[in-house]
């Protein structure tokens, strides 16, 4: 396999790993596949896709203006490809958002739900219009290969210079609106970020960003194809990107200083380191390896310089859009795997676009030959098909779909049942309740509970045989078993069989066959009833069938036996206080159990309770 | 009109019967505590709940109903609305759910339906549909203490400063909700600092929709100016590199 092969089969890899994300992204919902919260609803795909996308992309406005508006000539030779870059990154950003968006196919409200008022709104509108411009931009490139749209493509190269300056007009309004979209923020947007600026900031960081993005792009591209870079026109652009840099030094640090923030940059802690490592990959570096002219015209040092730039600016955008935020009860919010692979999907298939477009298309001045033209690399592949996949030579579709659907499979195993299905709670097992006829319900001790007339109801049930009311199954060889000794968990369904218990020597050693008959498939469905061997385990005459040995949780178990007769007497005696929550959630009552030590967690969950001092 | 709510800390007891009013009467489902929830007892599905503070005090959270809401200046597709009795409601039609507004609230309060495959977000609507029919919100009705009461904002501004007058050396010469933010529908009085309600921020005076609104007003004129700006350098450069192509020739 070639260079260019060998990123393909690893973006086919990553594309297929997002995708089996991304599946459980809308099967379950964000909070399944995601570390976002309530206290930082925004996170790794607002920054990165979304903020850091659209900056990526800023290439596009700012090569066409230094070629068509200011007539630079010599940066000709990257100004296709830049609209390209640029043209699917919006793709890509627009595709990245569906993710993020709780409703992504409510995305068109935008345009017929107005709200001038919202920054968003403007980032929008600006975004679709410029993703239409882009795709007129760029639409004469392929145009070329098909003569039946030669008219067209006149028609496109006509309106080329106002469809320009329309991209420039756009662009400049929604790179500085996403700084915009923070500037409502000021108590949660840490100090050092947080500026009356942002928008100019990110305006200027933009137009940088995408002058190194064309740079990088331009030098991974030549590796890739061992094509020959512009070396010299990329010389111009860093000298450019350097004053742009400085430009956004001085910005920042006046501001900084404007606002009485400069103090803070000598203090510790990880915000501050992350500022300083942010300028430093940004701006201060970048400016000054492009200062020498060494450097600006070597290939290494451009792409040294570039990427480096590349990155700091992404990470602003990341660091703005929520990873500095002032968290809200010290909520630190640190990006899941899940939501990285979803990023890194959505970018890989972008690139994998770009690669398929230059390949086909006159994107450079020589289009780079399509290495699967190659007979020797590729031999009989295309006649005897699924056959060869041995050989190492084999390179084309097959093996990135392979690579796809390992990488899919690979993913789906790595999503975690438990997350997955735990619906964002934690394992809370539930202690016994304690007292006599009055007993005190509080499964996790939280000091919130019930306090259950044990006797009383017993009594209004009619006495010793109203048991079986509630009591709908005992542990073998117990009459009365407690709530919580089949209900291990406060929201989660338990095991109440313990299958691996019953399999062990403390279980009595079951053979399979006890209960699996060994005719028939293993399954739950098809082993014998509990009850067959266990005679007392459900009492006669119990209203509550057990359906299955999974255990409902313990508050749904409790409200499932309470509320349906509090609801049923409250409408039949005309008292509908007695169906109200407040009815048996009447009190907050702090646990004292010796048994517990005073450990601050206990004491804060209200388990034992420290002297009171008043 | 302009409805709205004074909590008197100094008075509640801390039932909770405001919270379960409210949950009966929005029609809530059961919640457990989350992964994703904040430590404030507020969920998608617990739209108030009591906070205790300094002192044994406690208060009722809930969406503060603010005069010039953030998060009605936020929304890009207007499912926020301030409605014309103060309460600001949340049209589920409309949201796309880009979670703009839990970014803009300065309180942290509109909370996210994260474990729902069709997620919505969940705040207080100070019972807009009950208010609209002349009622009260279901946590003002349920308090047995008279610790939250419902009316028109001047009127509870007036007993405010009433109570703090009156009684003096019990509560802190301030009304919480009267400035802050631009004001707030939702006041409060307490013998302790609130802003640990607040998510612990200072809170300044000014409406948060105006530290956008310079930026969103120069819009147009952002884009006037560059368009214009551009195609008149077009224009220059294109006869400049005209003239100096003709000019060998004279």
């Amino acid at each position: 396999m070639n260079r260019v092969h060998r990123l393909k089969f690893a973006l086919w890899l990553v594309v297929g790993l997002a995708a089996a994300v991304a599946a459980a992204r809308f099967a379950f919902g964000l909070g399944a596949t995601t570390n976002l919260s309530d206290a930082t609803p925004w996170g790794f795909w607002i920054g990165f896709d979304v903020m850091g996308g659209v900056a990526l992309a800023a290439g596009g406005f700012i090569m066409t203006a230094a070629v068509y508006i200011f007539k630079l000539e010599r940066l000709h030779a990257v100004v296709r490809s830049a609209v390209l870059t640029a043209f699917l990154g919006y793709v890509a950003v627009a595709v990245g958002l569906l993710f993020d968006l709780g409703l992504p196919w409510n995305i068109w409200h935008m345009i017929v739900f107005w709200n001038p008022h919202s920054p968003l709104f403007e980032v929008g509108w600006c975004v679709m219009l410029y993703l239409t411009v882009l795709s007129l931009e760029f639409f004469p490139v392929p145009a070329e290969e098909f003569s039946a749209l030669a008219r067209v493509r006149r028609v496109l190269m006509r309106v080329r210079l106002p469809l320009v300056v329309l991209g420039i007009g756009l662009s400049t309004l929604h790179q500085s609106s996403l700084g915009s979209l923070f500037l409502i923020m000021p108590y949660r947007v840490h100090p050092l970020w947080y500026s009356p600026l942002l928008p100019l900031l990110f305006l200027v960081s933009a137009i940088a960003l995408g002058m190194m993005m064309v740079t990088l792009e331009s030098h991974t591209t030549a590796y890739l194809y061992r094509r020959k870079p512009e070396t010299e026109a990329l010389a111009t652009l860093g000298g450019a990107a350097r004053w742009v840099l400085l430009l956004y030094l001085a910005v920042r640090f006046a501001d900084l200083a404007a606002r009485g923030q400069l103090a803070q940059l000598g203090t510790a802690g990880w915000r501050v380191g992350f500022f300083w490592f942010e300028i430093a990959a940004m701006a201060v570096v970048p400016v000054v390896l492009f200062s020498i002219p060494k450097v600006r015209r070597s290939r290494a040092g451009q792409w040294t310089a570039a990427s480096l730039g590349v990155f700091g600016i992404v990470l602003n955008r990341i660091d703005v859009g929520g990873l500095i935020h002032a968290g809200r009860g010290n909520v630190l919010y640190i990006p899941a795997w899940t939501e990285i692979a979803v990023s890194a999907g959505v970018v890989s298939a972008a690139a994998l676009a770009f690669l398929f477009l230059v390949e086909r298309f006159r994107v450079w001045e020589q289009r780079p030959a399509d290495p699967q033209a190659d007979p020797l690399t590729l031999p009989e592949f295309n006649k005897v098909g699924m056959t060869w996949l041995g050989v190492p030579a084999v390179a084309g579709r097959t093996v990135y779909s392979l690579a796809f659907v390992m990488a899919a499979s690979i993913g789906f195993s790595l999503l975690a049942p438990q997350p997955v299905s735990s619906r964002g709670i934690d394992p809370q097992p539930v202690r016994r309740a304690r007292g006599g006829q009055t007993l005190w319900i509080d499964g996790n001790l939280d000091g919130y509970g019930v306090s259950f007339p044990h006797e009383q109801i017993q009594k209004r049930l009619g006495g010793d045989s109203s048991c079986v009311k509630c009591h709908h199954m005992n542990l073998p060889r117990d009459r009365n078993s407690g709530c919580y000794e089949c209900h291990r968990d406060m929201y989660m369904a338990t095991d109440a069989f313990r299958h691996e218990w019953h399999a062990s020597p403390a279980g009595g050693r079951q053979a399979c066959r006890e209960c699996h008959d060994p005719a028939l498939p293993r399954a739950t469905a098809t082993a014998k009833r509990c009850e067959a061997c266990h005679k007392d385990l459900i009492p006669a005459g119990t209203p509550i069938r057990v359906k299955q040995y999974h255990a409902m949780g313990y508050v749904a178990a409790m409200h499932g036996l309470c509320i349906g007769c509090h609801a049923q007497l409250a409408k039949q005696d005309g008292k509908p206080e007695f169906a109200r929550c407040a009815a048996c959630h009447r009190e907050r009552r702090n646990v004292i159990d010796a048994s517990v030590p005073a450990t601050p967690e206990a004491i804060g969950r209200g388990i034992l309770l420290p002297p009171v001092t008043r | 009109m302009s409805a709205a709510i004074l909590t008197d800390t100094t008075k509640c007891v801390g039932c909770n019967e405001c919270a379960i009013a409210c949950k009966e009467v929005n029609r809530l489902a059961p919640d457990a505590p989350r992964r994703w929830g904040l430590d404030d007892g507020l969920s998608a599905r617990n739209w108030t709940s009591i906070v205790e503070g300094p002192k044994r005090t406690f208060a009722r959270k809930q969406c503060r109903h603010c005069l010039d809401p953030a998060c009605v200046s936020a929304c890009p597709v207007g499912a926020l609305s301030k409605t014309e009795l103060g309460a600001v409601v949340y049209d589920n039609a409309k949201c796309m759910g880009c979670r703009y507004c839990m970014m803009a609230c300065p309180y942290g309060i509109p909370r996210y339906d994260w474990d729902q495959g069709v997620p919505y977000v969940r705040k207080c609507v100070l019972c807009y549909d009950r208010i609209r029919a002349g009622g009260r919100p279901a946590c003002t009705e349920a308090c047995p203490a008279k610790a939250t009461i419902f009316g028109e904002r001047d009127v509870l501004l007036a007993e405010a400063h009433r109570r703090i007058r009156e009684n003096p050396g019990v509560y802190v010469n301030k009304v919480w909700g009267e400035r802050e933010m631009g004001g707030t529908a939702v006041l409060y009085i307490s013998n302790v600092d609130l802003s640990f309600l607040a998510g612990g921020h200072p809170g300044g005076n000014e409406p948060l929709p105006e530290r956008t609104a310079l930026a969103m007003h120069s819009v147009p004129f952002v884009f006037t100016g560059v368009v214009a700006g551009m195609a008149g350098l077009n224009w220059i450069i294109a006869r400049r590199i005209k003239r100096q192509s003709e000019g060998p020739d004279e």
